[in-house]
């Protein structure tokens, strides 16, 4: 079930947005200090220029400072913002020797400006001023006290610089921000190509292709790429397997059937009844092989697609194992063998699964035993019971089987190495098919005695599961 | 009984008059001549008629005074007196005036938009015809200078000029003219040596020049003199060559008006075209604005006069005028430059006008 939810291109959106916003509200609230800085820093040198414009038209006069207020000074504190001026020039008692306001200083202001300059922001009559006070050391022959200088203005025009320095830095934010959200737009584009030539690449597929991709990804969709990949090479093991199955299947039925052919042909040409019956005990024979190993191929067809039917039950693994040994050990086939059970335990052991394949499985555990072990041979079933798993076992003192080809012995089709016999190779497939359903595992290995013993490891109920 | 019908007639005598000033009042103070001022005064009421105009024409200290009266604060302040007036819009005194005439009004003839130049009136010499039948009339500054020095005893008591302790205007007109040179001085000393005429406002200069107490005046507002030589064919009005200083009326609205919508249509009036068409046709105020048309236009008067015009700067500078200490300066000097000429002879003919000098009414 593939759910939308949303698109990359908004989600990318988003986070730019908010970190855009954020960083925006710390740049703009940055940008709106430094232009006031950058006005203040503007217009209080005008105030300097303009108390230094005063100090140079102090002179004594008679042990009295006495000043001529410099026009330029004047204009220059006005600024081409023409603010309200404020000038004032005390003697070293705080006397006003010139001056146009009744702006007051303060003795704490005069004590800081005689150590050194100062700025000041100062509301006068309703209005904010900035003030700047300095000492001068000026010498006259009677007296030699220092004067203080005072002057201010008002501040329409840092008001209008920092404004006019801000909305600059505004509109430069906001181009910023637009070419950002251009170039992201770009930018996403070409980043996600990648994943629209792979759907394209897709899309082009044919239904049975299941070559692996051939494509150029970047690094963060590599391991999709890989992940359908392998998507494709077992898909294509899958469909491998099911036609070397069909195309082995085929042929095994092809042989008897041949046979078949030729026995009726050659009674057919012959007039003697004794061939006839010959021929049929040969035929009827050769059709219960060719009908075992079909439905053996229908029971493998069986296990591999029906998944299906989870029709599990709780088993006890002694009787169906007794029930199976005493069946087979009835059987023709198995009058030349030994067919007999290990010493079980006393009391039922649970496993969950399906009856018929735990009969079919066991089945073909001894038909395989009774096939590939010469006559005589002697096969036990057993149980035995571990802490985590129920065993089932089962051994001969046949042959053996050499290690290279008990790797792939649960193969179809497989022989064992062995062309001698009549079986189909299909039995252990179907064994580890069984296994596998029940999530069990099998384990082949050479007997004590040197024949083979395959043991088969079930998970066990619990005793609450199996209450 | 009697006391009740005195009260009601005394009730009914307060109230008429309140009852037709409440209609909408304008209360102005301004140093300018109701004379002179009268045909702009009466197309501002024929334009706002519902605006009861009560123009009161005072002396340029007195405006001054009034400006900072807290009990009853004018609407409208206008005085020729630049600095003073730049004075009283640096401490607060007047309001924004925020309008499409405010605006459009000339950078150079205004200040924070608040205080306006409206009008621009050159600075003078006048003369009586007497005068030339024995020198040739002065053209420039310069030849006033030759003119004191050589016949300083034909001229004295012959000329005169404002005092620039009792007249703001004449205080800043010398103040200005000293800015420009230091002959300035010698002009001043020759003008003392000759026993000149120191005189509070140009109207008393002209009369004195019609009467024949005087033969020549320098530094008369060109506007009065104008007017004035129309009516007395004996008056001859000269704007100097060199230089002419110009003098720009400054009007205000005060912070504290009473009646601010009154002011504004006032000063909109003053600044807008019609105002300024009346100034320039009607009044020998000469029109600031190079849009109206008339006898009396600041570009009229380029025309004429040439490129020799200085108008007073009206900006923070004028402010170091009204310095006090600087005043006192100049005022020691102008008196120091006064008498030097005349100090060998102490004796004679000390001139009345210079007693005036030192007593003469601050600010």
């Amino acid at each position: 079930m593939i759910e939308v939810e949303g698109t990359l291109k908004s989600r990318l959106a988003i986070w730019l947005l908010a970190t855009v916003s954020a960083l925006g509200v710390l740049l703009l609230a940055e940008a709106y200090f430094s232009s006031q800085r950058a006005a203040e820093r503007a217009y209080d040198s005008q105030l300097e220029a303009a108390a230094l414009t005063i100090a140079e038209a102090v002179q004594w006069e008679a042990g009295q400072p006495v000043v001529e207020i410099p026009s330029a000074a004047l204009q220059i504190l006005a600024t081409r913002h023409q603010e309200r001026v404020f000038y004032a020039v005390l003697d070293a008692d705080g006397q006003t020797v010139s001056g146009n306001l009744d702006l007051d200083i303060a003795p704490e202001w005069r004590r800081r400006a005689s150590s050194q300059p100062i700025w000041l922001n100062d509301a006068y009559h309703g209005t904010q001023w900035r003030l700047y006070g300095r000492e001068l050391d000026s010498a006259g022959w009677e007296t030699q006290d220092p004067v203080q200088i005072w002057v201010g203005h008002t501040m329409t025009g840092r008001e209008s610089l920092t404004e006019v320095l801000f909305e600059h830095a505004v509109t430069r934010f906001v181009i910023m921000v637009l070419l950002a959200g251009v170039l992201m737009l770009l930018a996403m584009r070409v980043a996600l190509a990648p994943l629209r030539r792979l759907r394209q690449q897709l899309r082009r597929r044919d239904a049975d292709d299941m070559q692996p991709l051939d494509t150029r990804v970047p690094e963060e969709m590599r391991e999709m790429a890989e992940t359908l990949d392998s998507l494709f090479t077992r898909q294509r093991q899958g469909r491998e397997a099911l036609l070397r199955f069909t195309a082995d299947a085929s042929h095994q039925l092809k042989t008897p059937l041949a046979g078949l052919q030729t026995t009726s042909e050659l009674a057919l040409k012959s007039d003697s009844p004794d061939a006839w019956r010959q021929a049929l005990v040969e035929v009827h024979g050769s059709a219960e092989r060719t009908s075992r190993l079909a439905s053996q191929l229908l029971s493998m067809a069986r296990l591999r697609h029906a998944v299906e039917a989870n029709a599990t039950a709780r088993i006890d693994a002694l009787a169906l194992l007794h029930e199976t040994a005493f069946d087979w050990a009835q059987r023709d086939a198995a009058q030349a063998h030994d067919i007999g059970l290990a010493s079980l335990p006393a009391s039922p052991q649970y496993i969950q699964g399906e009856a018929w394949a735990l009969r079919e499985l066991l089945g073909n555990l001894i038909d395989n035993a009774l096939r590939y072990t010469p006559p005589g041979s002697v096969i036990t079933l057993g149980v035995v019971s571990h802490a985590q798993t129920l065993e089932l076992y089962i051994e001969d003192d046949g042959p053996g089987v050499s290690p290279e080809v008990m790797a792939h012995l649960h193969h179809p089709f497989e022989r064992g190495g062995r062309q001698d016999t009549e079986g189909s190779g299909l039995g252990l497939a179907i064994v580890d098919s069984i296994v596998r359903r029940h999530e069990a595992r099998m384990q082949v290995e050479s007997a004590e005695k040197g024949g083979l013993r395959v043991r088969l490891f079930f998970p066990y109920l619990t005793q609450h599961e199996q209450g | 009984m009697p006391i009740r019908r005195v009260a009601l007639v005394w009730f009914l005598g307060a109230l008429i008059p309140c009852l037709a000033w409440a209609d909408n009042p304008l209360v102005v103070e301004a140093a300018l001549d109701r004379e002179v001022a009268a045909p702009l005064l009466d197309a501002f009421e024929e334009a706002h008629p519902h605006i009861q105009l009560n123009f009161r024409d005072r002396s340029t200290l007195e405006v001054d005074a009034r400006v900072a009266d807290e009990e009853s604060p004018p609407d409208v302040v206008i005085s020729s007196a630049m600095p003073w007036q730049m004075a009283r819009v640096n401490e607060d005194y007047a309001q924004r005036l925020e309008s499409p005439e405010a605006r459009a009004w000339p950078e150079w003839a205004k200040w924070r938009d608040e205080v306006f130049g409206f009008t621009f009136e050159p600075i003078v010499m006048a003369y009586r015809l007497d005068l030339s039948r024995y020198v040739m009339p002065p053209k420039t500054h310069a030849d006033l200078h030759t003119l004191l020095t050589q016949h300083r005893e034909t001229l004295r008591d012959k000329v005169t000029t404002y005092s620039p302790s009792r007249s703001g205007v004449g205080y800043t007109l010398f103040q200005q003219d000293a800015r420009y040179t230091t002959r300035f001085w010698d002009l001043v000393a020759a003008m003392g040596a000759t026993d000149t005429n120191l005189e509070a406002n140009t109207r008393s200069m002209l009369e004195g020049l019609s009467e024949g107490r005087y033969w020549l005046g320098y530094n008369l507002l060109g506007s009065y003199a104008m007017v004035w030589a129309q009516s007395h064919p004996e008056v001859f009005v000269q704007v100097p060559q060199d230089y002419s200083l110009v003098m720009m009326r400054m009007a205000f609205i005060h912070r504290d008006a009473p009646h601010p919508g009154a002011a504004r249509a006032f000063l909109d009036f003053l600044l807008g075209r019609e105002g300024q068409r009346v100034i320039a046709g009607e009044t020998p105020l000469f029109s600031v604005r190079s849009d109206v048309m008339g006898p009396y236009t600041a570009q009229r008067l380029r025309d004429q006069v040439g490129e020799r015009l200085y108008p007073i700067p009206l900006n923070a500078s004028l402010l170091a005028f009204v310095d006090p200490s600087r005043r006192a300066a100049f005022m020691e000097r102008w008196q120091r430059e006064f008498q030097r000429l005349s100090q060998p002879e102490p004796s004679q003919g000390e001139p009345s006008a210079e007693s005036h000098i030192d007593k003469g009414p601050q600010r």
